[in-house]
């Protein structure tokens, strides 16, 4: 077979011919060493951040958390490794003599090898986001797939990428590719780290999505830390609480600033990238130009840096919609509520409505209200239905208005633990709802001082005779001490009827503190 | 003429490589001859512009390599086949080619029809669809010397072309080489001094980074005379002239 | 400099001229063959791998404490790794008996520094469960490069352990059982001891026996 009798690309003057710098791309494309790193990839994908993800409530904000916390942790780090193996191939191969007598500046020659293995990761990258984000399409009952998180990932697999790349490039020794992405685990472990002692130091809720920072708390006391911005630009985020992004949209301030991080980082190491490969071959083609395009690149990545550095740490909480917000960037747009019709249960009975996001629960909601809700019907102050509220603004769950509705949001029956990593706590969630609606109804003038020892035997006697299980001991609240726990057995004991009408009867003095575990029947 | 260079001195520490080297070059082969570290590749080296002279004066196609544009629209018109060739394995022969001539910034219209033409010269065309990790030395090398003459280079430099050839494809090679040097500068280091016999118009021979002899090879022959060391008359001048430069 | 010169008895590099002695063979050679193998700059490499986990120890984190020291402890495996990356190709294959022990006592080596180069780097901190898990974790991971080597060759080795500590980061936040999952398992676990035991095992043995993955194109 000879050259000549494989067809030859017809260059008819009509048709289109490749620019050289997309032909050099192409054959970087197809000899790029990141294809043969894509099962791995795949594996890891679908052991760690794809079934965390479906372990999640098909809330888009929720699901899409997953990107940052378990998608970049291991794609970043491979990105990273492949990338300074990339790198280092013309060290490794030894052609760096034969290439330096070609006219392009060596600067650009390592642009299209490193374009080549940035395309295969963030294609890697986005093939993977594609996938959670049609299994959630699959799932989610109203909303669509958020595309900040996605831009965030992006930059911080060009970032990862590019300092590969360019450590490969200036070292290309046989350490290079694992300890650079070693590096890169690091960094972002201690990202991690951050995010997590930063959080652990907000004063109720870990995740600052939920936006649970008390009014009032002032900002420096929180960044004072001194992992607070740092914290703020890492990717690895909290598990965000379930209503994130359903009652108010996300403000894509942290993100804006953790783009201009990340990218301002990758622009400026493809900067150094040119003034190392200028140094490294001082006769290399291109001169004064393409060294001042060189440091332009620098500057313009590190001020970009330093810019979101700086506008990170004006970050405060956002006492409206939840989460974060920057003064210099902040929209009003983002905190105008989402209008969106609940979903309810019908109408007949005891109505339970629920924001359309989290649909899917409507019928467990339901179904964990209503035998409650049938244990009280009737009697002063019982709800006449139940209503989810967003957990943004701090609103504590109750009884409220005329007539008497229990509001109850995410935060108050989370499905997530308050564990950073989060995981489902079913069980306590389900007790949470009961409870809290029971702890609503029963609760004198001062709720936040909790149920008195009758309160509380009345309560669980209730929750027993709607079939659910006494108070338990893992969870909170501790165990009840053994005088209330066998009044709420005798109590539970009674018939239905009875219980209905001695409540009926005492209800008032119940709720006003009046009523001792002995005069309980 | 393409090359001149002036007293043209590179040291390497206190390793003088060359020595002070005064050359001109119009079209046609120039052999170059030496034993091992004589600065043959250091010269050739600096005449890929990838090596510049501690001293001395170079001009390469009329222009002074030394400023970037120039050495830029040098580069464009050079090949250049190192001595030993870094290649990449999962590429195949045409891309590789193709590669080059991208990097040399050939008009993308006309790289398909160089590397295809380019190949064939080379007598590989069986092969331009293989991966190079799959190529015999000697196929490498012609792939080499494909690459270095893929964009009809007005100065080309070749340092041991021959080295893995089998003998049928270095006669076709020297062939090869006397057709290039109609129209452009060809230097070609070697040790093979039967190269340089058939192939070159004219020789040179180094020494300790001097330049012992220049003339035609068969001026070259005509010093061995009576000289005892060597296989064939050209071995005998080169160790001829060898044995009075060191002496 | 003459043959004559360089035929006579060579010390170590830095000897002092004059000096008699001889170099045993065995240990002349077992110098070269890892600086072939880039050994000096890998066990300096792994002496930073120690300090690194040392100042990772100071982090404040609500995390697991193993999340942090698993990382460093890949890390090392991976450079142990990329030691068993020879110049040479199949050029070094075609020679004696020796070649397949070098590679035994160099891994293995190599496996004992990283384990004392990190404990030293930890020395009076506290390192969850001590040596031990270290230890474990250290040999497991090399024991994954050395196979991987096999396949992929020696320079591409670390893609194995760094891999393998991605996915056993998700096992320990999961809290999986499984013994071979054995980084996330507690320090007194047999079986997580027995998994990477075994792993090193098996593949020191086939690495030993078959060396790394070389190809043409890995001939200089």
């Amino acid at each position: 077979m000879s050259v000549l009798s494989v067809p030859p690309v017809r260059a008819a003057p009509s048709r289109l011919v490749p620019p050289r710098l997309v032909r050099a791309l192409w054959l970087e494309l197809k000899r790029s060493p990141v294809p043969y790193l894509l099962p791995l990839l795949a594996v890891f994908f679908y052991l760690d951040p794809l079934r965390t993800a479906d372990g999640y409530p098909p809330v888009w904000t929720l699901r899409a958390s997953v990107i940052g916390r378990d998608v970049l942790y291991g794609f970043s780090v491979f990105a990273a490794g492949i990338a300074a193996w990339a790198g280092t191939r013309e060290g490794r191969r030894k052609t760096a003599d034969l290439l330096a007598t070609t006219p392009r500046a060596a600067w650009s020659r390592l642009s299209v090898a490193l374009a080549g293995t940035l395309c295969w990761l963030l294609l890697a990258f986005l093939a993977c986001v594609a996938v959670l984000y049609v299994q959630t399409a699959l799932q989610a009952t109203w909303g669509g797939p958020p595309l900040w998180p996605v831009l965030v990932g992006a930059a911080a697999m060009a970032m990862a990428t590019v300092i590969g790349f360019t450590c490969g490039a200036v070292f290309p020794g046989r350490f290079t590719a694992p300890l650079v992405a070693l590096g890169i685990a690091v960094l972002f472990e201690i990202g991690f780290r951050e995010a997590a002692a930063f959080r652990g130091a907000l004063v109720k809720h870990p995740s600052p999505w939920a936006g649970n920072v008390p009014l009032g708390v002032r900002v420096h006391e929180l960044l004072s830390l001194n992992t607070g911005t740092y914290a703020l630009l890492s990717p690895m985020n909290g598990v965000p609480s379930v209503d994130a992004g359903v009652y108010y949209r996300v403000a894509p301030d942290l993100s804006i600033v953790q783009v201009m991080f990340m990218g301002g980082i990758a622009v400026a190491v493809f900067g150094a990238l040119g003034l190392a490969a200028g140094l490294r071959e001082p006769g290399s083609a291109g001169g004064w130009p393409v060294r001042l395009a060189a440091v332009v690149l620098v500057a313009c990545g590190a001020a970009a840096a330093g810019t979101g550095f700086a506008l990170a740490g004006t970050a405060q909480p956002d006492a409206v919609a939840g989460g974060w917000e920057i003064p210099a960037l902040h929209s009003a747009a983002s905190d105008q509520p989402i209008n969106a019709a609940p979903d309810c249960t019908s109408a007949g009975g005891f109505q339970v409505c629920v924001d359309p996001a989290l649909g899917f629960d409507l019928r467990s909601v339901a179904a964990e209200l209503d035998p409650e809700a049938a244990e009280i019907a009737g009697l002063p102050g019982a709800p006449v239905r139940a209503a989810e509220i967003s957990s943004t603004n701090g609103w504590k769950a109750g009884i409220y208005g005329n007539p008497p509705v229990f509001e109850f949001n995410t935060d108050h029956a989370d499905t997530v633990n308050t564990e950073f990593d989060g995981a489902p706590n079913l069980e306590g969630w389900q007790t949470e709802l009961r409870q809290g609606l029971l702890d609503a109804f029963l609760a004198g003038p001062s709720p936040a001082a909790g149920l008195d020892p009758a309160q509380q035997a009345v309560r669980d006697a209730l929750l027993a005779g709607a079939g659910a299980q006494l108070a338990q001991e893992s969870y909170p609240p501790p165990l009840l001490p053994a005088a209330v726990a066998a009044a709420a057995r005798r109590f539970e004991a009674l018939p239905a009827g009875t219980r209905h009408a001695w409540l009926a009867a005492h209800l008032a003095a119940l709720r006003a503190g009046k009523i001792t575990l002995a005069q309980l029947p | 003429m393409n090359v001149e260079m002036r007293d043209t001195r590179r040291s390497f520490g206190k390793n003088r490589a060359v020595a002070g080297v005064d050359l001109q070059l119009g079209t046609g082969v120039f052999g170059l001859l030496g034993p091992n570290g004589a600065g043959k590749t250091s010269l050739l080296r600096m005449l890929a512009t990838v090596l510049p002279p501690t001293s001395g004066e170079i001009r390469l196609l009329g222009r002074d390599p030394r400023g970037a544009a120039a050495r830029r629209e040098i580069r464009r018109r050079l090949g250049y086949l190192p001595q030993s060739l870094g290649y990449y394995p999962s590429f195949t022969v045409v891309e590789f080619i193709e590669y080059f001539a991208l990097l040399k910034e050939m008009p993308s219209s006309a790289v398909p029809a160089a590397v295809a033409a380019a190949v064939e010269r080379v007598d590989l065309g069986a092969k331009a669809r293989a991966k190079l990790r799959t190529l015999s030395g000697g196929m490498l090398r012609r792939v080499g010397i494909a690459q270095a003459i893929v964009n009809n280079p007005d100065l080309l430099l070749l340092d041991e072309p021959t080295a893995g050839l089998d003998p049928e494809q270095r006669v076709h090679f020297r062939r090869l080489l006397r057709s290039l040097g109609g129209n452009s500068t060809v230097v070609v280091s070697t040790h093979l001094v039967e190269d340089v016999g058939t192939a070159c118009s004219e020789v040179a021979l180094m020494s300790a980074g001097k330049v012992v002899f220049r003339g035609t090879p068969d001026e070259l022959t005509a010093r061995g005379a009576g000289h005892e060391v060597g296989d064939a008359p050209l071995e005998r001048g080169y160790s001829a002239v060898l044995a009075e430069a060191r002496s | 400099m003459t043959a004559a010169d360089v035929l006579k008895p060579a010390g170590f590099p830095g000897a002092p001229t004059g000096m008699a002695g001889r170099v045993p063979a065995g240990t002349r050679l077992a110098w070269l063959y890892l600086r072939t193998r880039g050994v000096p700059a890998g066990i300096v490499t792994l002496a930073v791998c120690g300090v690194l986990l040392r100042a990772a120890l100071h982090w404040k984190s609500s995390s697991d404490p193993q999340q942090f020291p698993m990382i460093v402890e890949a890390g090392a495996a991976a450079v142990i790794a990329v030691t068993t990356h020879g110049p040479f190709g199949e050029v070094e294959r075609a020679t004696g008996r020796w070649l397949p022990v070098m590679r035994l006592l160099a891994a293995a080596g190599m496996c004992g520094l990283a384990i004392l180069a990190l404990q030293l780097g930890v020395a009076g901190e506290s390192l969850n469960e001590g040596i031990l898990v270290l230890a474990r974790n250290v040999i497991g991971f090399a024991g994954l490069g050395l196979a991987c080597s096999l396949f992929t060759g020696g320079l591409v080795a670390w893609v194995l352990p760094l891999g393998y500590m991605a996915f056993c980061q998700y096992a320990l936040s999961e809290a999986w059982n499984a013994p071979w999952t054995w980084p996330a398992r507690p320090p007194g676990d047999r079986g997580g001891w027995i998994a990477a035991t075994a792993v090193l095992a098996v593949a020191l043995l086939a690495y030993t026996l078959r060396g790394p993955r070389t190809r043409l194109s890995d001939n200089p």
